[in-house]
């Protein structure tokens, strides 16, 4: 099976992960603080063009990662536009009922949903996990045991799909129907688990022979410290930022400044 | 000589077992020694390395108690299972690992990787998805980051148990060239390539007890008997095996059971598996053979349509498109048989089939009881699956997969990290019902199985099936039939 999708490095993939992680933490705060949606469409698009042209993935896979959370958008867009309050009723029909408020308000949502989504893509699409936990040892001190367990975890993830697979021809030449998905799960769940947990205890100590231990005094194969690229990408979201404020106030899609 | 790593009076058990798994059990081995323990498996050689490592009881809690230990300061662990010793994604970053740990400058690293693959015979770029390895390539990968932390004693714990026959040899190869000056500890039951490298074997019966300890060619020659009855593969097991053995039929020709043309199996859209045309017949044993990822496992799945596949195959003379129930006609056998386990106990394993096909319930007894004495599981039956021994469970798998009584069995290397003893009890069960008119498929990377059990070789290449041949004529004459 295919696991590693070819993609080019970009200078996203360049920047300090730890940095990347808090610049974008942030940013995840100050979403939940805009209340303007002007500014919040404003901010969703630059991500939209970031997300697109600064990942280094290929369109097709940008598009087909992308989909799930535009439903995402749509849903929980039209779900506040229907069922929301309002007092200014544009279509009523049984319980659904469209209200200028609502509408706005759903739109304010969805946007906020589709900003969250790509800054988590953009984050986790230009970050390898070996990087990041070397960042994060080196960085912001993160000891040694959490990081490398993780990284070990992230390991057998593909190993654990491969299983799945086998299960479920497994179950399949015995001639298994399963009912129920409370069924399905202990079939899935058990096999699977066994193998997970044993595999973990055994590369527990696999690392532990390998003189793993959190005592010593360790080098590290991978110094990530800061560039170019760093300043950046601080400088960047925070034109970004300004700039959707600015054009968001003066140069409004919609003329409502607080969807409250 | 001097002394490098010694237990005296080693007292050792696992916590929910009533025997002590060592009783007071004294070894010491000295600098520069290659030694192999031998023994059935259960007996406790593993445990012994891992007490003699330090990792039990500090990386592993068993309670164990010894009057005097003597441990390594400076050793290195290979373990059996090629996935579960690695932490990091990349071979370069698991070798760095190792580096690391030890303190080794950031600057050296690059160079020091690069001669530590080198030195294990692995060419590839250090940058490499070790999920793209082969076992073998895998086994030599977690020798060279072992040999980073530049160890005087290496303990070899099984390491070519889940590994093919080309990598086991490549892996000990290996193993003489880089460690002729180290003291070597290897536990071992495929003792081909060890057997010339060792210069003493200690030898365990079940109970964990030392019946022989001394030089290699000695043990060999004086406890072969022994050595044999543990199952253990040592050079000459297939010819002692065969001589005792009864002249077989390997006639064939019995109804046609699969007719393949143009037959294609895909993996995410692409043909991955291809055959011309083939015929397979009541009574023929049908070894696939060619190399890692040449689509032998691909052909096997095809077969039972676990994946997309087109062109004709026909099934008893019916398109197999108009057969629903393709599980009631053929038997598959996965590589892991702990995939493959769907129940609580020996006995639910084995009926579990018949009950989905709602067969009688007397009927059903018989079948299982059957099969459990056949199959030597009478006494297991009310075990859970998972706590069986390797052989057992290997056992288990193929009778819960034949009990619907189909007459074609599909098995993925069956015989893959099993000992002698067990290899040749399957492969004689096998046996018993081809003679019986039953269709086998298997794929192997064991000559020794073609030649001696099967009648008919298929080789995959690339996805193709390049060659078709009767073992049964090959001494006379070597037919290739169509291809």
């Amino acid at each position: 099976m295919k696991w590693n999708i070819r993609y080019r490095e970009t200078w996203l993939h360049q920047t300090n992960p730890s940095l990347k992680l808090i610049v974008l933490l942030f940013l995840f705060l100050a979403v939940l603080f805009i209340h303007n949606p002007n500014v919040l469409i404003n901010f969703s698009l630059a991500l939209l063009l970031l997300f697109m042209f600064s990942t280094g993935y290929p369109w097709k896979f940008l598009l087909l990662l992308f989909l799930p959370f535009l439903l995402i958008f749509v849903s929980t867009a039209s779900s506040m536009m229907m069922f929301g309050e309002g007092e200014t009723t544009w279509f009523r029909w049984g319980l659904i009922h469209v209200t200028e408020e609502s509408f706005l308000r759903g739109l304010h949502i969805g946007f906020r949903a589709l900003s969250f989504a790509l800054l988590g893509l953009l984050f986790s699409l230009t970050t390898r996990p070996v990087r990041l936990f070397y960042s994060l040892m080196q960085q912001l001190k993160l000891k040694p045991k959490y990081a490398y367990s993780f990284l070990a975890a992230v390991r057998l993830l593909p190993i654990m799909l491969e299983e799945f697979q086998t299960v479920h021809n497994a179950l399949k030449v015995r001639g298994t129907v399963s009912h129920g998905w409370l069924e399905k799960m202990k079939r899935y769940a058990i096999p699977l688990l066994s193998q997970s947990i044993r595999r973990a205890q055994r590369i527990a100590v696999a690392m532990e022979a390998k003189r793993f231990s959190s005592s010593t005094e360790r080098t590290f194969y991978y110094e990530i410290g800061f560039n170019k690229h760093d300043i950046a990408l601080v400088a960047l979201f925070a034109f970004v930022a300004a700039a959707a404020y600015y054009t968001g106030v003066h140069y409004p899609y919609i003329p409502v400044t607080d969807v409250r | 000589m001097k002394p490098i790593a010694a237990v005296e009076r080693l007292r050792l058990k696992f916590p929910g077992k009533d025997t002590l798994l060592f009783k007071d059990l004294s070894l010491t081995f000295y600098e520069g020694e290659k030694v192999l323990l031998l023994g059935p498996s259960g007996c406790g050689k593993s445990t012994l390395l891992q007490v003699l490592s330090g990792l039990i009881p500090n990386s592993i809690d068993v309670p164990m108690k010894a009057e005097r230990l003597q441990l390594p300061t400076n050793w290195g662990y290979v373990f059996q299972d090629p996935d579960t010793q690695f932490c990091m994604p990349f071979a370069d970053e698991e070798i760095a690992f190792a580096l690391e740990n030890i303190g080794v400058p950031r600057s050296e690293m690059h160079q020091r990787i690069k001669t530590l693959l080198e030195k294990v015979g692995l060419f590839i770029e250090p940058h490499t998805d070790i999920h793209t390895l082969s076992g073998g390539m895998k086994q030599r990968l977690a020798l060279a980051s072992v040999l980073a932390l530049e160890p005087d004693v290496l303990f070899l714990d099984e390491p070519t148990a889940m590994i093919d026959e080309e990598g086991t040899k490549e892996i000990w190869q290996t193993v003489k060239r880089i460690a002729k000056e180290k003291t070597v500890i290897i536990v071992e039951h495929k003792i081909d390539y060890v057997l010339d490298f060792v210069d003493r074997i200690v030898l365990f019966n079940d109970d964990g007890e030392i019946i022989a300890d001394d030089k290699a060619q000695t043990v060999f020659a004086n406890y072969k008997d022994i050595i044999a009855s543990q199952g253990i593969w040592y050079p000459g097991v297939w010819e002692e095996y065969t001589a005792n053995r009864r002249r077989r039929s390997t006639e064939s020709g019995g109804e046609k059971r699969i007719y393949l043309r143009q037959f294609q199996g895909y993996r995410s859209n692409e043909v991955k598996i291809r055959i011309e045309e083939a015929a397979v017949h009541a009574g023929e044993w049908i070894a696939v053979t060619g190399k890692n990822g040449a689509g032998k496992s691909t052909l096997l799945h095809a077969l039972m349509k676990l994946i997309r596949t087109d062109g004709t195959y026909e099934l008893y003379g019916k398109d197999s498109k108009q057969l629903k129930q393709l599980h009631r006609l053929l038997a598959f056998v996965f590589q892991n048989p702990e995939f493959q386990f769907v129940t609580n106990s020996v006995r639910e394993e084995l009926a579990y089939s018949l009950r989905l096909e709602k067969r009688k319930e007397a009927e059903i007894t018989e079948t299982v009881e059957g099969l459990l004495r056949q199959f030597h599981l009478y006494e297991q039956q009310d075990q859970h699956p998972y706590q069986l021994s390797m052989g057992q469970k290997r056992r288990l798998s193929v009778a819960a997969s034949i009990v619907s009584g189909q007459q074609i069995f599909l098995l993925d290397e069956p015989t893959f990290g099993q000992d002698a003893k067990n290899t040749f009890a399957l492969l004689e069960l096998l046996e018993s019902y081809r003679r019986q008119g039953t269709t086998i498929i298997m794929v192997t990377h064991d000559e020794n199985i073609v030649k001696h059990f099967a009648t008919r070789r298929w080789v995959i290449e690339d996805g193709r099936l390049v060659k078709d041949e009767s073992i049964s004529r090959q001494r006379s004459t070597a037919a290739a039939l169509f291809v």
